[in-house]
C-alpha cells in the first residue's frame, strides 16, 4: 500500500516540479497543468483507497478478535461438556433393572384404575386451590384434635374486620372475643384457643344475618379436614385385621370362622330353640288338658259310686237317710272345690226324690 | 397378622388368588387372605402404623421380614390394580425391604417427617401437575 501511495506522491511531485520548472522558465504549458491535476486526482483516489484499506484492516482486526473470543467460548463449552460428561459418568445413578418386567394394560383398565383411586389420591378442591393458610394448617397440625383448634382459631382472622364491624354496635359482642379481637393483650394463647368453645356466642344484633365467626368452623363440615394419602388409623382399626384380632383375643380360631355364617347359625339355633319352647308349651297344655279330663272322669266315677252307694243305703234305711247324705255332700262340696258341680246333681237328686 | 404362626416357613406361600378367580377361598374371620393382605399392605403406607409395628418389635422379626418380602407380589399385576393408595403403599413396601429403614422407623422424628412430607406431597403433586389452575 505504501508503494502504491508513494508512486502517486512521486507522480504528483514530478508533475509539480515540471510544472514549476516550466513556470520558472516562463514557459507554462497547459498540458503540464493538466498532468498535475490528474496526478493530484489520482493521489486523492489513492488516499481514499488508503482509508478503505485502513477500515478493512480495522475490520479484520475486529473479526480476528471475535474469532478468538468465539474460539474461547467454544473451548469453554467443550471443556464444560467434558467436565459434565465426567461428572455424569461418575454420578451413581439409580440402578433400574435394565430389562424390567413390562406389563400390558389397556386404556380402559387404566381409566378404571384412575377412577377408583381418585377418592384416595386426590385431595378435595379446597385443600388444593385454597389459600396458603389451609396448607400451613394442614402441614403444621400435629394430629386430629389440635388441628381442629388451630383452624377454629385461625378462620376468624381473615374475616375478622368484617365480623367486628357488624358486631361493633353491641358492647357485649366486642367483649365476646373472636381470637383476632382478643389479640396479644388478651388473656393469653391458651384461652384464645379454647375461646370458640367456651365463650357464649355474641347476642345477635338486629340486622345481623351472617353467622358469627365463631360458629363457622362448627358449620363447615370440612373444618379440620386432613387429607391422608394412606389409610388412617380409624380405617385400620375398623377393618378386617381388627376383626381378626378381636376373634383371636376372644380365643376363637379365625380360620374358617365366618361371622356371617356364625350369625346365620346362631339365628337358626335361636329359631330351633324357640320352636322347642313352643312345642314344650303346647305339650304342657296338652298335658294339663289331659289331666283335667282325667280328674273330671274320676270325679264322675266317684259320684256315680257315691250315688250307687246312696241308692243302696236308701233301699236299706229308707228316704230319711237321703237328707243327711245331701247335707254332707253339700258341706263337702264347699270344702273340695272340684266337686262343686255335684251340688246341682244333689239338687237334681233331691228333686227327683221329692 | 394374616400369616398364621410366626414361623419363617409361613411366608413361602403362594399369593392368594385375586377375586373373581372362582376359587373357593377359605375365610379367616369372614375375610379372605386376599382381603386381609390387601388391607395390611395398604396400612403399611401409614408411617404411624409402621412405627407401631416397629414398637412391637415386629420389624426385626425374621419371619415378619420374610412376610414383607412375600408381600411384594402386590407390586405386580394382577394385584397391583387393587391398591387404592398406590404411592405411599408401594414406596413403603420398597423401603421396608431395607434393613436400615426398618431400624430407623422407630424414631418419632422420622415418622413425623414422613407423615408431614407425605401429606404435603399428596397435595402438592396435584398443584405441580396443574399449575395453571392452582
Amino acid at each position: 500500500m505504501d508503494k502504491y501511495l508513494d508512486s502517486r506522491f512521486e507522480r504528483v511531485e514530478k508533475a509539480l516540479a515540471t510544472f514549476i520548472d516550466s513556470i520558472a522558465k516562463y514557459n507554462p504549458s497547459e498540458k503540464l497543468a493538466e498532468d498535475l491535476v490528474a496526478a493530484d486526482r489520482e493521489l486523492a483516489a489513492g488516499l481514499k483507497e488508503l482509508e478503505r484499506h485502513q477500515n478493512n484492516h480495522a475490520r479484520i482486526l475486529q473479526l480476528r478478535q471475535e474469532t478468538a473470543s468465539l474460539d474461547q467460548q467454544t473451548k469453554d463449552i467443550i471443556g464444560g461438556l467434558w467436565n459434565m460428561r465426567k461428572e455424569v459418568k461418575s454420578t451413581p445413578a439409580t440402578q433400574y433393572p435394565a430389562t424390567g418386567p413390562k406389563y400390558q394394560f389397556t386404556t380402559h383398565e387404566l381409566l378404571n384404575y384412575a377412577k377408583r383411586i381418585s377418592r384416595t389420591t386426590l385431595p378435595p378442591a379446597h385443600l388444593l386451590y385454597n389459600s396458603e393458610p389451609s396448607e400451613s394448617q394442614q402441614v403444621g397440625g400435629q394430629g386430629g384434635q389440635p388441628m381442629e383448634v388451630d383452624s377454629a382459631a385461625q378462620t376468624p382472622m381473615p374475616g375478622g374486620g368484617g365480623g367486628t364491624a357488624t358486631a361493633a354496635g353491641t358492647p357485649a359482642a366486642s367483649a365476646a372475643p373472636t381470637p383476632a379481637a382478643s389479640g396479644p393483650s388478651g388473656p393469653g394463647p391458651v384461652t384464645t384457643t379454647t375461646a370458640p368453645f367456651s365463650q357464649p356466642p355474641p347476642p345477635p344484633s338486629a340486622n345481623q344475618t351472617a353467622l358469627p365467626e365463631d360458629f363457622k368452623p362448627h358449620i363447615n363440615l370440612l373444618t379440620g379436614y386432613q387429607f391422608h394419602p394412606w389409610p388412617t388409623e380409624d380405617k385400620v382399626r375398623m377393618g378386617g385385621m381388627a376383626a381378626y384380632q378381636s376373634l383371636v383375643s376372644r380365643a376363637v380360631d379365625p380360620k374358617g370362622y365366618d361371622p356371617e355364617e356364625e350369625e346365620r347359625r346362631k339365628k337358626e339355633e335361636e329359631e330351633a330353640r324357640k320352636e322347642a319352647e313352643e312345642r314344650a308349651i303346647r305339650e304342657r297344655e296338652e298335658e294339663e288338658r289331659r289331666m283335667r279330663e282325667e280328674r273330671e272322669r274320676m270325679a264322675r266315677e266317684r259320684e256315680r259310686a257315691r250315688r250307687e252307694e246312696a241308692e243302696r243305703s236308701g233301699s236299706i234305711s229308707g228316704p230319711a237317710a237321703g237328707a243327711p247324705a245331701a247335707a254332707a255332700s253339700s258341706a263337702g262340696g264347699g270344702g273340695r272345690s272340684q266337686f262343686t258341680f255335684l251340688d246341682g246333681m244333689d239338687d237334681d237328686d233331691d228333686d227327683d226324690e221329692d | 397378622m394374616a400369616s398364621d404362626p410366626m414361623s419363617v416357613n409361613s411366608s413361602a406361600r403362594e399369593p392368594p388368588a385375586p377375586p373373581g378367580s372362582g376359587a373357593d377361598e377359605p375365610k379367616y374371620g369372614g375375610y379372605t387372605r386376599f382381603e386381609l393382605e390387601l388391607e395390611f399392605v395398604q396400612a403399611l403406607g401409614n408411617p404411624l402404623y409402621l412405627n407401631h409395628l416397629a414398637s412391637r418389635k415386629l420389624l426385626s422379626n425374621p419371619a415378619f421380614i420374610a412376610y414383607l418380602d412375600y408381600l411384594q407380589y402386590w407390586s405386580r399385576p394382577p394385584y397391583l390394580k387393587y391398591i387404592t393408595y398406590p404411592g405411599p403403599t408401594l414406596k413403603n413396601l420398597e423401603l421396608l425391604q431395607q434393613e436400615k429403614f426398618r431400624q430407623d422407623i422407630i424414631s418419632p422424628d422420622l415418622v413425623e417427617r414422613l407423615r408431614v412430607e407425605g401429606m404435603k406431597a399428596g397435595i402438592d403433586w396435584h398443584r405441580e401437575s396443574f399449575p395453571s389452575t392452582a
